[in-house]
């Protein structure tokens, strides 16, 4: 009966569609883990109510990003509960409710989305502006703080999202003054001329790149050679034999920790290449390095902090060891943002007497100039919603083996053209 | 049963399934509320391909190219002019300086999806078989990369932002009965009987006079005019998009969809769509954790992926043509009495379920 067989699969595949979409109505948990138990009951709007802060985080806990969403939010959830414990803001504690979005478009809104109607009074996004563009418009549309632990970009504020991005901040180091903080840390170790690798998948690896150049050139350096690529497009081995050709003090790469890293690092030096290699804290880590030693040698890059056990910030040290106890070993010196945001949004909340009020954070936070967080300073301006001034620490990794190699500044941001 | 009796039947149970999809998304809370848009649009995805796909029997692995088109035409006409220069710094001047409503952008997309049908189908309906299916294929990638690289006209590899947000649920279930309706009612025009035919039997439909490369290309750009619309509802359901979202993994998930469901029904290219669309995203919110009432789900990460995977997998294993087998919707029961001067039911059923020329 082959007409009656494919009506009863057509009805159950009906039957499945509407039982589906029926579970739209279904209560779904927003929560994988939360600093303490309690209802969230705040709004965007509250004013000094003595319910929780909610903290909603829609960040990957999947997909590539997870190396890099994690860390931050694994220390504030440690600076939270510290906080809480101390009695919290005003009486009122901090919870964070995460949701996985697995960096998918449509689930990065939704969890944005069921976030904020669940209570959450700030957002906290995946530290790629591109990624989590889908989760901050609806922050932004919505009128609430939207803040990311480490994009890296000037994209986080009006830049990007128009005036509503008035209301969206980063923790990261802005390019303009990360790739000026290289070039300064270049010039220190005495390289004055350079080939320029620019990866060309994110807004802020050309960015960290082009400021690099700006500011290299100020400081008396010289770009010999000039590479671009796309992680991914299969360019890299073209890439490794133009530098290759081109022999200057430094090969500055800008990129991330994608196939093309090990990659490009693997063929320099299988040529033979030893010239030093200089990069971001996108490359930082040494989990990404190639297995042989000789060729995990002779690569410097600047980040927030040392996880080699050497940082020379004590509190930072004991960050490391509290996350290590807590089987959440930072591999990136990222982690340290995760505090510094929670420890921010405390302070614009204090500012405003308790108010969780999107416009009003943003206002206050637009108004820091290097306000002491628990592991540093911090500054932001009308301009950049990214945070610019911080010390940046020089990690040296010789023999596969990272060590910290001193501390730097940015002379100050650059201004990139476009 | 009259004809335009059965013909009414065949249209009202899509319909109904997308109105009642509509329905029950307006009901539901505003995050889940993105889930029921999401398959709406992509149901509209599915018919546009259907159309070409359904009726010709020639798969094509590109109609996401004019998906992309379109939703990139709607969300650079859309994003206000004042923040292009920021925004978009390469942009044409012409697309710099102009913007237009988000239901004016909807038709400039589905007339861009047609057009660029129109240019890229008048040399590869020629194709069939094997070689049309990478045909598309191949302008799936020239699409991807001149978007991805080609700054003057979008964001290049960043993603396209402050798109307004205006595929509402009402917006979302317009555009998929809409699309719906064209898509039955081409196959039931002289031009869609005659494409039918070619997917039949091409030889004996060519001895007969049918002009095979005319037909397919007029499929291939009526689909090509669906999918330039679905992509504007979808970029005005996100507010935001990238060309790695209108990629191959939109490609083969809809194909999926479109197979599963049942590749020659309207009918089965509904319920594919929307049977699949909710899996996916049922089965990735039980990733982090769904209580269902009695009971929670709570699946380890990648897992729904597998589960998704396998369930397309025993459907076609067990059901080649699909949950539908191909058939259009029929109310049980009312079965049409064929008489001799009527189409035969199979016909009027959407024809049987013979394989696609290209199964690569």
């Amino acid at each position: 009966m082959p007409g009656t067989r494919t009506g009863a699969l057509t009805a159950a595949g009906i039957a499945a569609v509407l039982a589906l979409g029926a579970c739209g109505s279904a209560k779904k948990s927003d929560s994988s883990a939360s600093t303490s138990s309690g209802a969230a009951s705040t709004s965007a709007t509250t004013t000094a109510d003595k319910g929780p802060i909610v903290i909603g985080a829609a960040v990957d806990d999947t997909n590539f990003m997870r190396p890099i969403d994690q860390p931050p939010l694994a220390a504030a959830r440690l600076e939270a509960a510290r906080i809480n414990a101390a009695g919290g803001v005003d009486g009122r504690r901090i919870e964070f409710k995460v949701i996985n979005t697995q960096i998918d478009p449509e689930r990065t809104r939704a969890a944005a989305t069921q976030l904020l109607d669940g209570g959450a009074s700030v957002l906290w996004v995946t530290c790629d502006v591109d990624l989590s563009t889908p989760s901050i418009q609806v922050g932004l549309a919505k009128k609430v703080l939207t803040v990311a632990p480490c994009i890296g970009t000037d994209q986080m504020g009006a830049r990007r999202f128009g005036d509503a991005g008035k209301l969206a901040f980063s923790f990261g180091n802005v390019a303009q003054d990360e790739g000026a903080a290289m070039a300064r840390a270049a010039i220190d170790k005495g390289w004055r001329t350079s080939n320029l690798i620019s990866d060309r998948a994110l807004v802020y690896t050309q960015n960290v790149c082009e400021a690099f150049s700006i500011a290299f050139a100020r400081l008396g350096g010289r770009v010999l050679d000039r590479e671009t690529f796309t992680t991914g497009d299969n360019t890299i081995s073209g890439v490794v034999s133009k530098i290759n050709k081109s022999q200057a003090d430094v090969d500055t790469l800008c990129t991330t920790a994608g196939r093309d890293l090990p990659a490009f690092v693997t063929g320099l030096r299988g040529l033979g290449n030893r010239t030093p290699i200089l990069g971001p804290w996108s490359i930082d880590g040494t989990y990404w390095l190639p297995k042989s030693t000789s060729a995990a040698d002779d690569i410097h890059l600047v980040t927030f902090a040392s996880v080699f056990a050497d940082d020379p910030d004590p509190k930072v040290r004991s960050l490391i060891d509290e996350m290590k106890r807590a089987g959440q070993a930072p591999t990136t010196g990222g982690f340290l943002t995760g505090p510094e945001t929670v420890d921010a949004i405390v302070q614009a909340i204090r500012d405003n007497g308790g108010s969780t009020d999107g416009t009003k954070l943003a206002a206050s936070m637009e108004g820091f100039r290097d306000v002491r967080t628990s592991l540093g300073t911090i500054s932001f301006s009308p301009q950049l919603h990214t945070v610019f001034g911080r010390e940046y620490r020089v990690i040296d990794i010789m023999g596969g083996k990272g060590k910290l190699g001193g501390t730097v500044r940015a002379d100050a941001p650059v201004t990139l053209g476009g | 049963m009259s004809r335009a009796r059965t013909a009414a039947i065949q249209l009202l149970g899509p319909i109904a399934l997308i109105v009642i999809v509509g329905l029950l998304g307006s009901a539901s809370s505003g995050a889940h509320q993105i889930d029921f848009v999401n398959a709406l649009v992509q149901t509209t995805i599915v018919i546009g391909m259907y159309i070409f796909i359904g009726n010709s029997g020639v798969i094509s692995f590109g109609h996401i190219s004019f998906v992309a088109i379109g939703a990139f035409v709607a969300g650079v006409l859309t994003i206000p002019s004042v923040v292009k220069p920021t925004l978009l710094p390469a942009l044409f001047p012409l697309l710099a300086n102009h913007s237009v409503s988000p239901f004016a952008s909807l038709l400039i997309a589905a007339g861009a999806g047609a057009l660029f049908a129109l240019v890229i189908g008048a040399p590869l309906m020629r194709l069939g078989g094997l070689a049309a299916g990478i045909g598309t294929l191949a302008v799936l990638e020239i699409t991807h990369n001149l978007l991805r690289y080609w700054e003057k006209i979008g964001p290049g590899a960043r993603t396209l932002s402050l798109v307004p947000t205006t595929t509402t649920m009402r917006v979302a279930t317009i555009g998929a009965v809409v699309s719906a309706v064209v898509a039955y009612g081409y196959q039931r025009t002289r031009a869609g009987r005659l494409l039918r035919a070619t997917r039949e039997d091409p030889a004996a439909a060519a001895g007969a006079g049918v002009r095979i490369h005319g037909q397919r290309l007029g499929a291939f750009v009526l689909s090509g005019a669906v999918a330039g619309l679905a992509g504007g509802l979808l970029v005005h359901a996100l507010g935001s998009i990238t060309t790695e979202q209108v990629y191959l993994d939109l490609t083969f998930v809809t194909l999926a969809m479109l197979v599963v469901g049942g590749m020659n029904s309207l009918w089965g290219a509904v319920v594919g769509a929307l049977l699949i669309s909710f899996l996916d995203t049922y089965l990735g919110y039980a990733e982090n954790g769904l209580d269902l009432g009695l009971f929670r789900v709570n699946l380890p990460d990648g897992l729904s992926t597998v589960i998704l995977g396998a369930i397309m997998l025993a459907i076609l294993v067990l059901r080649p043509s699909g949950l539908t087998g191909g058939r259009e919707f029929r109310i049980p029961g009312l079965r049409r009495r064929a008489t001799p001067a009527q189409p035969d039911a199979e016909e009027e059923d959407g024809g049987a379920a013979p394989a696609a020329e290209t199964s690569a």
